[in-house]
C-alpha cells in the first residue's frame, strides 16, 4: 500500500509533480502513466525517500520511507537498471544489498535464478546488455520478498521475449498479493499489464481509474439496420449513443463485447461492430494531450 | 547499523579499484621510505659521521606524507564511485537513514586503513633496516621493537582518520575530482602554501591542518616542516580527529539536506 497526499516537488521553477493524491493498492498492478517529463520517475524517488518533497507525503505501509526498518524487505524497486558499480560482479552488487538488510545469502542465488541471471553471476555488472540489467535490477527489488514492489519503465531495452517475461511477473507479483506500482510512458504496454491506472502528464493527476473503466469510455462505431431499436436498448443500459446516420451509431460507456451480446439478445442484425480507436493510445493520447511538454509542432515536423 | 557495516564491506572488497589503492600505497610506501632513509644514510656517510643510528622507520612517516593519496583515494571510492555510478540510489534505499550510511563507511575505511598503514608501514621499515644494514650505508640501521611498533600504530592511526576525513568530504562533494582536490588542499597544498608565506600567523595555521598534526602525532622530524611543531603529539593527534569529525559533519549535513 502506497499513499501519496498533495505530493508537490519543484526544482527551481520547474514544477516536476504537482499536487498528486492517490492511493495505490495491493493485489494488483497499478500502472503509472504519463508522457516523458511527466514526473513519474521524480514521484517514484520520493516515495523511495531519495528527493525531498517540496511539500506533501508519502508513505508506504503507513510510514515515510526512511522510518521502515529494513525497507528491502518492505519496498523493492527498480528505479535505473545502469545504476549499479559497473566494476563489481552481479553477486557482489546483490550481497552488499542482502547483508544490508539482514537477508540471508541464499536469497541472492535465488532471485538471480528466478531472473534467469544464475549463469551469469560471476560476471561484472558493467558488462552486462541493457536488458540483463533490467533483470538485475529486478532481482534487486525482489531481494527482500517485498510486499510493494515499484519499477520504473522495467522493459525499456528488453527484447519481446524479456517484455512477456516482465510482464507475467508483475501479474504473478500482484497475484500474490503484492502491491505492484509501475511506470511506462507507453499505453500500449500498460493495457496488457496493469488492472489499474495512474495517468498523469507535467506532474499532475490526470485519470485514477480500472483500466476498464478507461476501456469502457472508448467510442464504438456500430452499424445495423435496426440502429434506432438498438439506440434505444443501449441508452436504457446507460450508455451514451449518438446517432451519426440513418443505421450508424457511436456508443460510449460499454465496451464492445457488451454491446455485441446486447444486439444478440435483441436479435438485432450487426453490420459493424469496432471500437473508433483501436487502443487506449488515443484515449491517453487524448488525455495528456495538453500536458506534453514539448510537442513537436506539425508544420516543424516536416 | 551491522548489516550497513557488513554491506560496505561487501561493496569495498568486490571492487578491484580497492585492491589497486591498498598495493599502490605500499609500494609508494616502501619506496619513499627506502629513498628518504637510504638518502639520509649516505648524507651521514659522506658528513664521516660513524656509529650513528638509524630506526627502520626513519622516512617511513615522511613518505606516508605522500604515500597516504593513494589510501585517500580508496577511501574517496567508497563514496564518489556511488555517485559516479548512480548506485547511491540504491545504498539509500537498503539504508534510508543518512547517518547510518556515513558511519557505516567510516567504520569499513577506518579499519582498512589502519591496518594498511600500518602494513605498508611494516613493509618499509623491513625494507630500509635491511638497506641500512648495508656497510654501504653506513651501517648505521636500529631496530627497537618497541619504537618501531609504536611508529607503526602511529601510522596506522594517522591512515584511518585521514580516510575518514575523506569519506565526509566525499559525502560533502560528491565527485571524485572534487574530493581529491579537496583533501589533496588540506594534507597537502594548504599547509605548505601556507608555510611559504613564512608569516607566524600562516605557519601557526599551517601546522593545525590535518598534515603537520599528524605530522605531530607520529612524532616526525620531518624537514617538510621546517622546524619544529610548536605542540605535543597528542594534540596533533586532537586536531587530527577534529578535521576528520568536521568533514563528517558537513557530509552528513549535505546527504541529508541534498537530494540523492
Ligand atoms: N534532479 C532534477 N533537477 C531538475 N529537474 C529535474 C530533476 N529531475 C527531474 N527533473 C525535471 O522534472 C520533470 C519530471 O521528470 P521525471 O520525473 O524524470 O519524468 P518522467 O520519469 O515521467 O519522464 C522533468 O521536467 C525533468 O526535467
Ligand atoms: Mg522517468
Amino acid at each position: 500500500m502506497i499513499n501519496l497526499a498533495n505530493l508537490t516537488k519543484r526544482y527551481g521553477d520547474r514544477l516536476a509533480v504537482d499536487d498528486l493524491t492517490l492511493s495505490i493498492r495491493p493485489g494488483a498492478v497499478t500502472g503509472f502513466l504519463g508522457p516523458n517529463g511527466a514526473g513519474k520517475s521524480t514521484t517514484m524517488r520520493m516515495i523511495l525517500g531519495l528527493d525531498r518533497p517540496t511539500s506533501g507525503t508519502a508513505l508506504v505501509c503507513g510510514r515515510p520511507y526512511h522510518e521502515i526498518e529494513r525497507p528491502l524487505r518492505t519496498v523493492g524497486a527498480l528505479l535505473d537498471a545502469r545504476a549499479v558499480h559497473p566494476g563489481r560482479s552481479v553477486r557482489g552488487h546483490l550481497l552488499a544489498l542482502a547483508r544490508s538488510n539482514g537477508i540471508p545469502a541464499r536469497r541472492v542465488a535465488e532471485v538471480l535464478e528466478r531472473v534467469g541471471l544464475a549463469a551469469a553471476a560471476g560476471r561484472r555488472a558493467g558488462a552486462l546488455s541493457l536488458g540483463m540489467s533490467q533483470r538485475l535490477g529486478i532481482a534487486a527489488a525482489l531481494l527482500g520478498d517485498p510486499g510493494v514492489l515499484m519499477f520504473d519503465e522495467p522493459v525499456n531495452g528488453l527484447d519481446p521475449d524479456g517484455v512477456r517475461w516482465v510482464r507475467n511477473l508483475m501479474r504473478s507479483l500482484a497475484a500474490e498479493g503484492r502491491t505492484v506500482f509501475v511506470s511506462s510512458h507507453l499505453m500500449s504496454e500498460m493495457q496488457l499489464t496493469a488492472d489499474h491506472l495512474v495517468v498523469i502528464g507535467r506532474g499532475r493527476l490526470i485519470a485514477d481509474a480500472p483500466l476498464a473503466d478507461l476501456l469502457v469510455a472508448t467510442a464504438v462505431l456500430v452499424r445495423s439496420p435496426h440502429a434506432g431499436d438498438l439506440a434505444v436498448r443501449l441508452a436504457a443500459e446507460g450508455c451514451e449513443v449518438v446517432r451519426r446516420a440513418e443505421n450508424e451509431l457511436v456508443v460510449t460507456g460499454a465496451p464492445v463485447e457488451r454491446i455485441g451480446d446486447l444486439a444478440h439478445e435483441a436479435g438485432i442484425r450487426l453490420h459493424e461492430l469496432s471500437p473508433r480507436e483501436p487502443s487506449l493510445e488515443q484515449a491517453y493520447q487524448e488525455l495528456t494531450a495538453d500536458s506534453v511538454e514539448y510537442r513537436v509542432s506539425e508544420g516543424s515536423a516536416r | 547499523m551491522s548489516g550497513a557495516i557488513a554491506a560496505e564491506w561487501v561493496k569495498a572488497r568486490t571492487v578491484r579499484s580497492t585492491w589497486t589503492c591498498l598495493l599502490a600505497g605500499a609500494v609508494l610506501t616502501v619506496l619513499g621510505a627506502v629513498t628518504l632513509g637510504g638518502g639520509r644514510a649516505t648524507e651521514l656517510v659522506r658528513e664521516g659521521v660513524t656509529g650513528a643510528r638509524l630506526p627502520a622507520t626513519e622516512g617511513v612517516v615522511s613518505a606516508m606524507a605522500f604515500a597516504q593519496f593513494a589510501l585517500v583515494a580508496l577511501a574517496m571510492l567508497t563514496v564518489t564511485s556511488e555517485y559516479s555510478s548512480g548506485s547511491i540510489r540504491g545504498t539509500l534505499q537498503a539504508v534510508p537513514v543518512r547517518g547510518r550510511v556515513l558511519a557505516a563507511k567510516a567504520l569499513v575505511v577506518a579499519p582498512v586503513l589502519f591496518a594498511a598503514g600500518v602494513v605498508s608501514g611494516a613493509l618499509a621499515a623491513v625494507a630500509n633496516h635491511a638497506l641500512l644494514a648495508m656497510p654501504v650505508f653506513g651501517g648505521f640501521g636500529t631496530l627497537e621493537p618497541g619504537r618501531t611498533a609504536g611508529d607503526l600504530l602511529r601510522l596506522g592511526v594517522f591512515c584511518a582518520l585521514a580516510g575518514v576525513l575523506t569519506v565526509g568530504v566525499g559525502a560533502a562533494v560528491r565527485s571524485a575530482a572534487g574530493t581529491l582536490s579537496v583533501v589533496f588542499m588540506l594534507m597537502m597544498g594548504l599547509p605548505l602554501l601556507l608555510m611559504m608565506t613564512g608569516s607566524q600567523a600562516a605557519v601557526e595555521l599551517a601546522t593545525r591542518l590535518p598534515l603537520f598534526a599528524g605530522l605531530a602525532f607520529m612524532g616526525s622530524e620531518s624537514n617538510l616542516t621546517g622546524g619544529p611543531i610548536p605542540y605535543p603529539a597528542w594534540q596533533g593527534l586532537a586536531w587530527l580527529v577534529a578535521w576528520a569529525a568536521l568533514a563528517l559533519a558537513a557530509g552528513h549535513a549535505v546527504l541529508r539536506r541534498r537530494d540523492a
